[in-house]
């Protein structure tokens, strides 16, 4: 692991002659041949393998040459070419030109999360990857994982792990927890190993289960859609699921390193300290003060929220590896603790201490603090509060568990009673509605001024104070002050007071400082305090938090004393914090069209206004409802982090924590072979593609027809069925001022006549139909090329369609003007419809070049000042470009082009040579021998 | 030989291409029980990376001492997998490549059954000849480092400053007495309006600008000796009132950029010969001329109408479409609408093929007026001289059903192609192969695109097919790359793959250097008698001399009588079992 500091720093490579970006055949022509001139070529390709999309294709025309035949040795002596170093996977960031006229570039290596050295390419990982993704290699024809090697000829072969960012579930999870992970593991009935998933940041699976309040939820992106994925319900179902089948929690713990930690307090933070600490292979004794360990999670979360059952269930987790958890025990001298032993302490003791109302009666019996009623609760102390009015002061989760809880235990009227409105409540959304639902009142903006008795020492009422809101306060929340004159009573028979938490100081007061809120003062970063053997986790650390935020802070200083005392230095910050950054939500939407309907997973949960028991109210998820909900699931950051084909991979070569890296470069002369973009085809609406699934691109049917083909035969996606009659409508996204591209594609027409041929090879019986506006068979063997798919039987109606309709059963009707039958609108109707898409530039290119413009034509290809006579010359000096970057081209076009950027590229470096060393004089006397010249 | 030998056999799918016609796993099957064969494997494209390395792992594993790969032509893979060979520390010509796609799937695409037999066979024979395969050393030679361009057009101008310009010396040869070809006859060409005069203008300056160019005018290539690397060509240099002078050049290898002719209709054809009746170049010429609106014989031009195809596009004819004639009567047609808007213009055509950006023209041309009509394939418009002296094209207007338009005429433009030029002598001297088409045949479109079945004999602009200007030049400048590629390095490696004459069984009758197309036999005295020597560079090894000798003293190396017989004998067995 490596810190941050260095991660950013462009590293200086060494220096070329010529930087080719792109390594599609344009790139890859251009570069051979200039290796084979004797140049230093650095080709940069933003995908793992070269090959660009040449190599994705069937045949070729008008050869019919399969492409892989003529790509893939091109591929492979690209790759191992002498002259040529590959840099795969990685991206041109900016190139400067330097005084004197060579460039600087700079490149980012982006990060595979796969060590190409290790990798065999053996695709082991691909089976056992939960996520799948529309496979662009295949025209989104058919799906691939996550981890995937691109194509099967790739070169080289290594596969790469697709991340665009942590997903937004992960990414909020104060845990830790890859919540995308355990998702996708669940959708693929791998409910184990989402256990485990879980379990490796905390023991508390069950617990977190229930009562998470789930950031992740609430971060969910298909939460933008009908609802976000019940992803904590998912956990207590993976959770019950473990529980009821396996015998422990069958992690890994390491051997026993003899070195002993001792943590104060069982809640969540302590359980998650320990468990990581254990599994690490210290000796790990928990002390609890309570004869029960689990903290809050036992004594302040309701049982209807949290049974007890579930809390034992998983700290049974923790006991089953080893951790000697001793209760009843209350440490007071952590020094005295520290002497028993122990190389280190954890101080997680939460914040047992209840706020004070501060106000006249608060110490009568009648007056309890939330926690307080609580605990007893749940140590059976509770007594029936039938026919009393309680009246519970506060608005955060506490106060409506309590008043929820004193509605369970018969309470006639329970009202809470909280200083500000109800948008500032800090209690948990679903907390507040649950509360509403179970019959608990509120009163908003009221604050109590004094709680009254009787002479018994009864309350009778507590003494309200009317707020309203003013400036914001530290907090940033409004500040509520009393209305003059607005103070009135309320009758109640109890006054439960949870108007907030903190620590204890007088745990830790000996050996540590408290801030003002009786927090311990700890390095935030490392926990660890001004006595080295002590750290801090929890509550007790933050004030007053949540499960998730204790777990997360647990495993922070489980991190960090394991650190301590295997003598590292205090920082690898990146390896417990490995989120890549998150994904943003509106890319992930935008990357469909549309999203079909999922229903909600909603539970069917058994409120009842009269509560009248303890039981747990929210029933567990069937495995239907489970895999239903996972399934919703959109792959934000494409991987989920699930980590299954780290332990498939033979080689050990995946690794998920690498960085990006940044390597800056000097080249002489650069060559733009980026290649193009095909147009979008559902950007021609009345073609219907994206909404007929039987009308499909061109690129698609050359997957279809190609020897690596997706599926066994050319199929129609609708349903599967093998096509009769297929349609070409050529000129689609060219030729069209609507959609903004006047020029001709030039390709379009020669691949259809290539599929023709191909199709009537493939499905002798189908007939074969080209709705084309003029057939540019404009090249050396072309047009004999299509008078052979003429002779084969293909037939060609000259005239535009104007639109494709859909019938239910999925075939379509094409409507055109039938140019040479007298141009009458006519309707024909196929089973299959391929759109002959055209290309457009690709703006990769745009803004590369810092300081200033690579200049485009009008249609914005790289233009080439003089293509009549220097093709291949960009606008800059010693920029040339190949291929289709410039325009569209066919294969052969683009071979040429980028033959002829290599002549301009390699008198451009002779040149330049030549001005740097004026003496170096070429070769003279060379042409001695002529001795006639004829004068033209 | 009786030795053990360990060879390799991979049989190829290619995708389908083969596996579809031909049983690759009963092939491999039928050979892996042959004596020698250690390893018998099928592969889904052989020339795929992991498919290499797979190979070069089984030689290095399996100790292997020979390698069969049955697969496409030779033209497209020998040297991929004699690459395979050479990185597995195999000498690459203990390969034998094995063609059962071109000679086998795609010939038999009926008869599955015995395609399967033949390739079982071809499979045999490849074998035998590996058992006795020997391992040979490339012969490696120093080049020249200076090219001779044939053909002083827009292509080998440009192709000689590009030479120049990566340090190489050049020859550039023009026929003609004038450097420039047919662009040197043109005034603003399509796309950008250039003329095509000032282009070639510009491109002979910068010539001038370079010594290493040496330029030859009305200069022809009259004969070439030595091989790749090493050419020595002889140019005859024609003077006023002199038979001229001939002058020796030493190349490393050769451009060929002669260019292309303009189709010459037969008279009649569509009308060629009536007065008005122009050719593209007649009409091209005009244009360029005029300097206002366009006159004929003193009068004005109103209608001018065009067919396009003539000598292109037809069954029995020249089949080939010439790519930029459309577009070059295109952009005629903008340009006399620029000299005066309100020409009446009429397109007869059979699809318009302004490709990628010449479509731009296309609507330029339509929106300032021109008509464009499509003719059926098989109803040509005709031409004729109606009864007051003015031109009539008559067609069938596919958009108009049964309506049999008339249009009377100014001019009528036949819109004729290119043709391949007649150039036998030179075809003779270069023995560069030509397609039925007449234009010079690259090895293959787009593994080696400006390369010939000669080595070091590359071909450049029009006389390789109809091209535009601007795509002639780009080849022009992918022949430099390819020239550079293969005489910077300043050594060429030839294949000793070339004949050898046994000096003990020579007794020189000369029958060897008659039969010799590349005059690589001489004889030489040794040992008290003539015998022959084969120059090893020269040699092609074609292996015309070997059965002609009487003594049998020639072998092919690689090729030797003894692996003939063997391969015949595996293919004459039973071919399964």
């Amino acid at each position: 692991m490596s810190t941050s500091s260095s991660e950013t720093a462009a590293a200086r490579a060494a220096d070329y002659d010529v930087l080719v970006i792109g390594g599609g055949i344009g790139g890859m022509e251009s570069s051979l041949k200039l290796g084979d001139m004797g140049y230093q070529v650095l080709m940069v390709d933003k995908e793992s393998s070269v090959g660009g999309r040449m190599i994705l294709l069937s045949k070729v025309f008008p050869t019919l040459d399969c492409a892989s035949c003529i790509s893939g040795p091109k591929m492979t002596s690209a790759v191992h070419h002498p002259n040529v170093e590959p840099m795969l996977y990685s991206e041109v960031q900016g190139i400067r030109r330097l005084p004197g006229g060579r460039f600087r570039a700079t490149i980012r290596k982006k990060a595979s999360f796969v060590d190409n050295a290790a990798c065999t390419g053996c695709q082991d990982c691909e089976p056992v990857c939960t996520v799948g993704v529309p496979d662009n290699f295949n025209a989104d024809l058919v799906a691939r994982r996550a981890v995937y090697l691109p194509f099967p000829q790739a070169v080289p072969k290594k596969v790469v792990i697709e991340r665009l960012g942590t997903s937004p579930c992960t990414d909020t999870c104060p845990a830790g927890i890859k919540a995308h992970g355990y998702v996708s593991l669940i959708r693929s009935g791998k409910y184990e190993e989402a256990f485990q998933l879980v379990a490796d940041a905390t023991p508390l699976v069950g617990s977190l289960g229930r009562a998470c309040y789930a950031p992740c939820e609430t971060d969910c992106t298909r939460g933008e859609l009908e609802a976000a994925i019940p992803i904590r319900r998912l956990k207590r179902f993976i959770a019950e699921r473990h529980y009821q089948g396996a015998d422990g929690p069958g992690v890994a713990v390491a051997e026993p390193n003899g070195r002993t930690v001792a943590v104060v307090g069982s809640g969540p933070a302590g359980l998650t300290a320990a468990w990581k600490l254990a599994r690490a292979g210290y000796r790990v004794t928990v002390y609890e003060k309570e004869d029960q360990p689990g903290g809050f999670l036992r004594h302040a979360i309701p049982e209807y929220r949290l049974p007890g059952a579930v809390v034992d269930a998983d700290i049974a987790n923790l006991t089953a590896i080893g951790v000697d958890i001793r209760t009843g025990v209350t440490v007071t001298d952590l020094e005295a603790l520290k002497a028993q032993g122990y190389d280190a302490v954890l101080l997680a003791t939460g914040t047992p201490r209840s706020t004070r109302l501060g106000v006249p009666g608060e110490d009568l019996p009648g007056v309890v603090s939330g926690l307080e009623f609580l605990r007893d609760v749940r140590l059976g102390a509770g007594a029936s509060l039938a026919g009393k009015r309680v009246v519970v002061v506060g608005g955060g989760n506490v106060a409506m568990d309590a008043a929820r809880t004193a509605r369970r235990l018969g309470a006639e009227q329970t009202l809470v009673a909280y200083r500000r409105g109800r948008e500032e409540m800090p209690a948990h959304l679903a907390e507040i509605a649950d509360a509403e639902r179970e019959g608990v009142l509120f009163r908003f903006l009221v604050a109590p001024t004094a709680v009254t008795g009787d002479a018994a020492g009864n309350v009778t009422a507590l003494r309200l104070a009317t707020m309203r809101l003013g400036e914001p306060d530290a907090s940033g929340r409004r500040r509520p002050e009393p209305i003059p004159g607005g103070e009135f009573t309320l009758e109640a028979d109890l006054v439960i007071a949870a108007v907030g938490m903190s620590p204890e100081p007088a745990t830790f007061e000996t050996v540590a400082a408290a801030d003002r809120g009786g927090r311990i003062e700890v390095d935030p970063k490392t926990t660890q305090s001004e006595v080295g053997y002590l750290f801090a986790a929890g509550d007790v650390v933050s004030g007053a938090s949540d499960i998730a935020q204790a777990v997360g802070l647990g495993q922070r200083s489980a991190f960090m004393i394991d650190r301590w005392l295997t003598g590292q230095p205090m920082t690898g910050f990146a390896a417990l914090d490995d989120r890549l950054g998150v994904v943003d939500k509106a890319s992930v939407l935008a990357r469909q069209r549309e999203f079909g309907h999922r229903d909600p997973v909603v539970p069917d949960s058994r409120y009842s206004a009269e509560p009248a028991d303890f039981a747990e109210i929210e029933p567990p998820m069937t495995e239907a409802e489970a895999l239903m909900a996972a399934g919703s699931c959109l792959d934000c950051g494409v991987c989920s982090e699930c980590g299954q084909c780290v332990a498939a991979c033979p080689a050990g070569a995946i690794n998920l924590n690498a960085k990006d890296e940044f390597v800056e470069v000097e080249v002489g002369a650069v060559v733009v072979s980026t290649g193009f973009r095909l147009f979008a085809a559902d950007a021609k609406p009345q073609y219907g593609f994206g909404r007929y699934p039987n009308v499909i691109t061109g690129m698609q049917m050359d997957r279809l027809v190609a020897p690596t083909r997706p599926f066994n035969t050319v199929l129609r996606p609708g349903d599967g069925k093998v096509p009769e009659r297929i349609a070409y409508v050529s000129c689609t996204g060219s030729r069209d001022k609507q959609v903004g591209n006047p020029l001709c594609s030039k390709i379009c027409c020669m691949y259809s006549v290539k599929q023709n041929q191909l199709i009537m090879g493939a499905l002798p019986l189908a007939d074969v139909t080209m709705h084309y506006m003029d057939i540019r068979a404009a090249g050396k063997r072309y047009d004999e090329f299509y008078e052979q798919a003429k002779s084969m039987g293909a037939t060609y109606i000259k005239g535009r369609v104007a639109e494709i309709r859909e019938k239910e059963n999925g075939d379509l009707i094409l409507r055109y003007e039938d140019v040479e039958n007298g141009g009458q609108i006519t309707e024909a109707e196929y089973d299959l419809v391929v759109l002959a898409v055209g290309i457009q530039p690709n703006r990769d290119v745009d803004r590369l070049f810092e300081g200033e413009r690579l200049a485009q034509d009008e249609y914005f290809y790289v233009a080439e000042p003089d293509a009549d006579l220097d093709p291949g010359q960009t606008s800059i000096p010693g920029v040339f470009v190949a291929g289709t970057a410039a325009g569209a081209k066919d294969i052969v076009d683009s071979i040429l082009h980028a033959g002829a950027a290599a002549a301009q590229t390699a008198a451009h470096l002779e040149r330049a040579a030549h001005q740097e060393r004026p003496g170096h004089q070429e070769r003279p006397g060379q042409h001695a021998a002529i001795t006639a010249e004829v004068p033209a | 030989m009786s030795e053990q030998r360990r060879i390799g056999v991979y049989i190829c799918h290619c995708g389908g291409n083969i596996s579809d016609f031909v049983d690759v796993a009963a092939v491999r099957d039928a050979v892996g029980d042959e004596a020698d064969v250690v390893v018998a494997e099928t592969a889904l494209f052989a020339c795929s990376d992991g498919t290499q390395k797979d190979m070069e792992q089984a030689i290095r594993d399996q100790n292997l001492d020979g390698l069969v790969v049955a697969s496409c032509s030779p033209k497209l893979h020998l040297f991929t997998f004699r690459g395979v060979a050479r990185r597995a520390g195999l000498n690459p010509f203990e390969y034998s490549h094995v063609n059962v796609r071109e000679q086998d799937s795609w010939a038999h695409g009926d008869d599955t059954a015995a395609a399967t037999e033949k390739a079982i066979s071809l499979v045999r024979a490849g074998i035998a000849r590996t058992r006795l395969s020997e391992p040979l050393d490339v012969l490696t030679v120093e080049t020249t480092p200076k090219a001779l361009v044939i053909g002083a057009g827009i292509a080998g101008l440009r192709a000689a400053i590009g030479l120049a310009d990566v340090g190489l010396g050049v020859y550039l040869i023009e026929r003609e007495a004038e450097l420039g070809g047919w662009v040197g006859t043109l005034g603003a060409m399509f796309p950008a309006d250039r003329d095509g005069r000032e282009m070639i203008a510009s491109l002979v300056a910068e010539v001038r600008k370079r010594p290493s160019i040496i330029v030859l005018t009305r200069a022809e290539l009259i004969s070439k000796s030595g091989s790749f690397g090493n050419y020595v060509a002889e140019i005859r240099v024609r003077t006023d009132g002199e038979a001229g002078q001939v002058i020796r050049a030493e190349v490393g290898s050769i451009i060929v950029a002669t260019g292309t002719d303009s189709y010459q209709p037969e008279a009649g054809e569509f009308g060629y010969g009536i007065d008005g009746v122009l050719t593209l170049p007649e009409f091209t010429r005009l244009v360029d001329s005029a300097e206002g609106p366009l006159t004929r014989n003193g009068r004005p031009v109103r209608t001018i109408a065009y067919i396009y195809c003539v000598g292109n596009r037809q069954p029995g004819g020249n089949e080939y479409c010439s790519k930029f004639c459309c577009t070059a009567a295109v952009h005629d047609s903008v340009k006399v609408s620029r000299l005066d808007p309100s020409v009446h213009q009429y397109h007869l055509h059979r699809d318009i093929r302004t490709y990628g950006k010449y479509e731009l023209l296309y609507t330029e041309s339509r929106e300032r007026g021109s008509v464009y009509l499509k003719f059926a394939d098989d109803a040509p418009p005709s031409v004729a001289l109606g009864p007051d002296g003015r031109l009539t094209v008559t067609t069938t207007d596919t958009l108009t059903p049964g309506a049999e338009l008339a249009i009377p005429a100014d001019l009528v433009v036949l819109v004729t192609g290119m043709v391949a030029r007649q150039n036998d002598a030179l075809k003779s001297i270069l023995k560069v192969p030509v397609g039925s088409d007449g234009f010079f045949n690259e090895i293959h479109p787009k593994l080696r695109p400006v390369e010939t079945m000669v080595d070091g004999v590359l071909v450049a602009g029009a006389c390789q097919g109809p091209k535009t200007s601007a795509e002639a030049v780009a080849s022009g400048l992918t022949a430099v790359t390819q020239t550079a590629a293969i005489l910077k390095k300043g050594v060429a490696e030839l294949d000793p793959l070339v004949a050898a004459v046994d000096p003990a069984a020579c007794t020189w009758c000369g029958v060897c250097a008659q039969t010799c197309p590349y005059e690589a036999i001489a004889s030489v005295a040794a040992d008290g008698k003539q015998i022959a020597v084969i120059s090893a560079t020269t040699c092609k090894g074609c292996g015309g001399c070997a059965p002609l000798c009487p003594a049998d003293a020639i072998d092919l190396r690689g090729y030797t009588d003894a692996q003939i017989t063997s391969m015949i004998d595996g293919m004459a067995r039973e071919p399964v079992g």
